[in-house]
């Protein structure tokens, strides 16, 4: 028997070495299991989203949501819900000034005043402005009807309604396009006293708890006119009707989902180092439930679910500039917005925050009649994002901005609750 | 006697020095730009949110981390008692590691920055896969350390090689996990955590166990006494080991995970205490017997000073990660205080000293000047008092001021007292200690211009006339 090579590798890293190799690798990957893997299983707060309302704003609304600003004074945001059939859940609502009329056989969708349950339905329906002498006539019918409801109307100086009546139609497509009502922060959400009048449930979401949906969807019919040598756009009940995704999306149209806009501007807050800055987390602190909260009610601190469809978080290790978490409550004005990233130092005194004018585009002819650039894309999508921030760990009906904070915060700083 | 090739070392040791230059020119350009005459340059390439990573990547990768590299490669040989295993593959990896760094870190600006902290090096530039190229790079340098070590003909391994072994894997491990490990594991909080894992272990397992090898071998090196103990030496090397790597989280305390994990954390991090000390008290013991080279060598000052900061910074780490001491400096100049302690003040403090011994050895000639030298030291202690003081007192004042809002029984109360207080005022109390930490950055950014005038006039120049004692070369 020969010994051992004793100028092969192996016999050189003599058996300390090859302890410490071992001692290392093992150290290293028990604690990577206990600190890394293990909360994953051992928390699901980690992994499972806050509410069901969450799941919806994000899976439901945000892919299905299109924003534009391409429009010629660009000041103001256009929504267009992009609807499909057996999906997206719709409501008619009628209300003291607007009425619905619909064949005897739709008619069981529509949602009249004071009703005990709001109807939804998946089948899709929209409602359409029509100017003919049919609607004419039940303006008038309804009209009259206010007036005989309210006799002494002139006296009181009683502003009578002009009715805005919508007809509600089945359209023949998958898919259809409408104006949403939203201000595209918060979404339409009910959780009681509403019934769904589908056949069988058309989508897993369609059984949680509460729903979202689109209420009163108008078709979405565009006019387009030539501004010098740009097309333009607005929307107009007698224009065309957009008939696919691609040309919603393309020019002159140019929408964006806000999906799309929320992970763009994601992206920007990593790129532009926002996060050096500014964290993203309400700490279980009182000085950072105060600083984050509303003048009443003090904000609940962050939850490790709140982030999860995110795919780069930034809870930050710095704050010389306002924390951002529940910044959607705290700053919701998009005007605030574009008036702060033209020039923080101006719209916030002693701010240190460098502007960020690469957010606007330069406004040549003056049509936004506005002071600063019109903003584009970049500032779009940050806006959306930083919309995302506190406004979906509840829903609207339980929100923490109205005192309807589901871990009472506020009980808990004031030590009326115990831990 | 074995035959040395350091022109390996050279390659690295030359380009961080500039880039030890570079980086503080953007520190101090920012630490002006943006806090005292702030936003003067404005605009989309130059706000402090692109410059920021550029300071930070410049200094902890193109700077330190080059730094020691090139220190490895002249000791790691040194302590085997033969040349580095193959210089081609260490001309090979430092041109990839050049390339793929400063591509990588300098382009910001355009957009590049992958969002993670201490992990912003880019996934792509254009068409170029930078982080993984780095990585290539990193590994060949693994490979050429580890086959030094395997055959090398010292038996006995030095603990500087223990050391120099445990950076290898760890930061292997660390790497990968804080730039692909973290997009692989689920969405939100997870992610968080494991980024905050690399982030403490960049510093922990990668730049500590770096610096402490460096210091093992300078010191008794430079002060030509041995080491005091060995022992004590593997005790540190085993609770680095053991206890680095749990305690990430406490980068969020109060923050969204565990409490668990948080709890978890702050014992680990209270145990740090074990390393420091025996590191600590080792250095001090081994330059008991010398005490009159400190007056002498300003190589040695620096490491001694080094190691004084990195006891400050490791007694302030731990109780930092107290849940109640970290309410008031967590999120405020105080971390920025703290890191720079660490990164600058003790392992820059390290790295300079081990390059004052290793230039000269390898171009064979004497320091250039010493008295520069000594400026370099001095000066570097009068930016480093002001730069550091203002961060810490600047940023505990402006923790203690946030607390006010924490005043009272009542949310009116406490809401009152944010309306007496609000979130700028805070912000417009810090302008003065912000101006003394940029006035004292831009004296050490003088000091370090000093430095490489220095070194390459000792490369470049032909030796001053004036006497200088000759340094013990061989291991």
């Amino acid at each position: 028997m020969s010994g051992p090579n004793k100028h092969s590798f192996f016999y050189n890293i003599e058996l300390s070495a090859l302890v410490t190799v071992i001692g290392i690798v093992f150290l290293f990957s028990f604690s990577v299991g206990v600190v890394l893997v293990a909360p994953n299983y051992v928390d699901p707060s980690w992994t499972q989203p806050t509410t069901p309302y969450m799941t919806q704003v994000y899976e439901v609304a945000d892919p299905n949501l299109y924003i534009s600003s391409a429009r010629l004074s660009r000041k103001d945001l256009e929504f267009v819900y992009h609807l499909k059939r057996n999906f997206t859940l719709l409501a008619f609502r009628e209300s003291d000034s607007v009425r619905i009329s619909a064949t005897p056989e739709l008619r069981k969708y529509v949602t009249e005043p004071g009703a005990e349950k709001l109807k939804l339905t998946s089948r899709l329906l929209l409602l359409r402005e029509q100017s003919n002498e049919a609607i004419e006539a039940a303006r008038k019918q309804y009209q009259s009807e206010w007036e005989e409801k309210h006799p002494d109307w002139k006296e009181k100086q009683l502003v009578r309604p002009d009715f805005k009546i919508f007809e509600l139609f089945e359209p023949n497509e998958d898919e259809a396009f409408a104006l949403a009502s939203t201000e595209g922060v918060l979404e339409d959400w009910v959780d009681q006293n509403f019934e769904i009048l589908d056949e069988k449930p058309m989508q897993d979401y369609h059984q949680d708890p509460g729903v979202i949906y689109v209420s009163n969807p108008v078709e979405y019919r565009v006019q387009i006119s030539r501004f010098a040598d740009r097309l333009t756009w607005e929307y107009n009940p007698n224009g065309k009707t957009i008939t696919s995704l691609e040309q919603l999306k393309g020019p002159p149209f140019n929408f964006t989902s806000r999906q799309e806009l929320i992970s763009m501007g994601e992206h920007l807050y990593a790129i532009q180092g926002c996060w050096y800055c500014h964290t993203d987390q309400t700490r279980t602190l009182i000085q950072d439930v105060v600083l984050n909260g509303s003048d009443s009610f003090p904000a609940p601190p962050s939850s490790a679910n709140e982030y999860i469809y995110q795919k780069v978080t930034f809870p930050g290790t710095r704050r010389i500039g306002p924390d951002i978490s529940r910044v959607g409550i705290k700053k919701p004005s998009r005007d605030w917005h574009m008036a702060h990233f033209w020039s923080p130092k101006t719209a916030s005194k002693g701010s240190i925050m460098p502007s960020f004018q690469h957010f606007f585009e330069i406004d040549p002819r003056g049509v936004a009649k506005s002071e600063m650039g019109v903003p584009n894309r970049q500032f779009e999508a940050l806006f959306q994002y930083l919309m995302t921030k506190g406004t979906r760990i509840t829903p609207p009906t339980q929100a923490w901005w109205l005192g309807k904070d589901p871990i009472q915060t506020i009980e808990i700083i004031e030590g009326r609750k115990k831990l | 006697m074995t035959q040395f090739n350091d022109t390996p070392v050279k390659l690295m040791l030359y380009p961080a020095i500039i880039f030890l230059v570079l980086g503080m020119t953007f520190g101090t350009f920012i630490a002006f730009n943006t806090f005292v005459f702030s936003d003067y340059y404005a605009g989309e390439y130059i706000h402090f949110g692109v410059v920021r990573p550029m300071h930070v990547g410049t200094v902890a990768f193109l700077w330190l981390l080059s730094a020691d590299i090139g220190l490895f490669y002249f000791f790691v040989p040194r302590l085997c008692g033969v040349s580095l295993w193959s210089p081609t593959l260490a001309y090979w990896s430092a041109g990839i590691w050049w390339f793929a760094l400063i591509i990588g870190n300098w382009s910001f600006p355009w957009g590049t920055n992958f969002g993670w902290e201490y992990a912003e090096l880019p996934m792509w530039v254009g068409m170029l896969p930078i982080k993984t190229i780095f990585a290539v790079a990193w590994i060949m340098v693994v490979i050429n350390i580890f086959a030094t070590i395997a055959t090398r003909k010292f038996q006995k391994m030095y603990v500087s090689l223990w050391y120099v072994m445990g950076t290898m894997i760890w930061t292997t491990f660390t790497y990968l996990v804080g730039s692909y490990g973290v997009n692989m594991v689920s969405e939100g909080i997870s992610r968080v955590n494991v980024s905050f894992f690399y982030v403490h272990n960049l510093v922990g397992l990668i730049y500590t166990p770096m610096g402490l090898a460096a210091a093992y071998y300078y010191l008794p090196k430079l002060a030509n006494t041995p080491i005091y103990s060995h022992r004590l030496s593997m005790i540190g090397f085993w609770s680095v080991a053991f206890i680095y790597s749990w305690i990430g989280t406490h980068h969020i305390i109060h923050g969204p995970v565990s409490q668990w994990l948080q709890t978890v954390s702050i014992i680990f991090s209270i145990w740090l205490f074990i390393p420091v000390w025996t590191v600590v008290g080792n250095i001090f013991e081994t330059l008991r017997p010398k005490w009159r080279e400190y007056t002498q060598s300003p190589p040695i000052r620096f490491l001694m000073m080094g190691n004084i900061f990195y006891l400050i910074t490791c007694v302030q780490g731990p109780l930092m990660a107290l849940r109640n001491v970290n309410e008031i400096t967590s999120k405020t100049d105080w971390v920025i205080g703290h890191s720079h302690v660490s990164l600058y003040a003790t392992f820059t403090f390290f790295a300079i000293a081990g390059i004052y011994y290793t230039i000269p050895v390898i171009v064979g000639k004497p320091l250039w000047s010493e008295r520069l030298a000594r400026w370099h030291f001095t000066l570097n202690m009068l930016g480093a008092f002001p730069f550091i003081a203002a961060l810490w007192l600047g940023g505990f004042l402006q923790g203690m001021l946030w607390a006010t809002w924490a005043d009272g029984t009542s949310f009116a109360e406490y809401h009152s007292q944010l309306s007496r207080l609000p979130f700028l005022e805070t912000i417009s109390e810090m302008y003065w200690w912000w101006v003394a930490r940029a006035v004292g950055g831009f004296i050490i950014l003088c000091a370090n211009i000093l430095f490489a005038i220095n070194m390459f006039n000792t490369i470049i120049l032909a030796p001053k006339s004036e006497a200088i004692h000759e340094r013990p070369q061989q291991a």
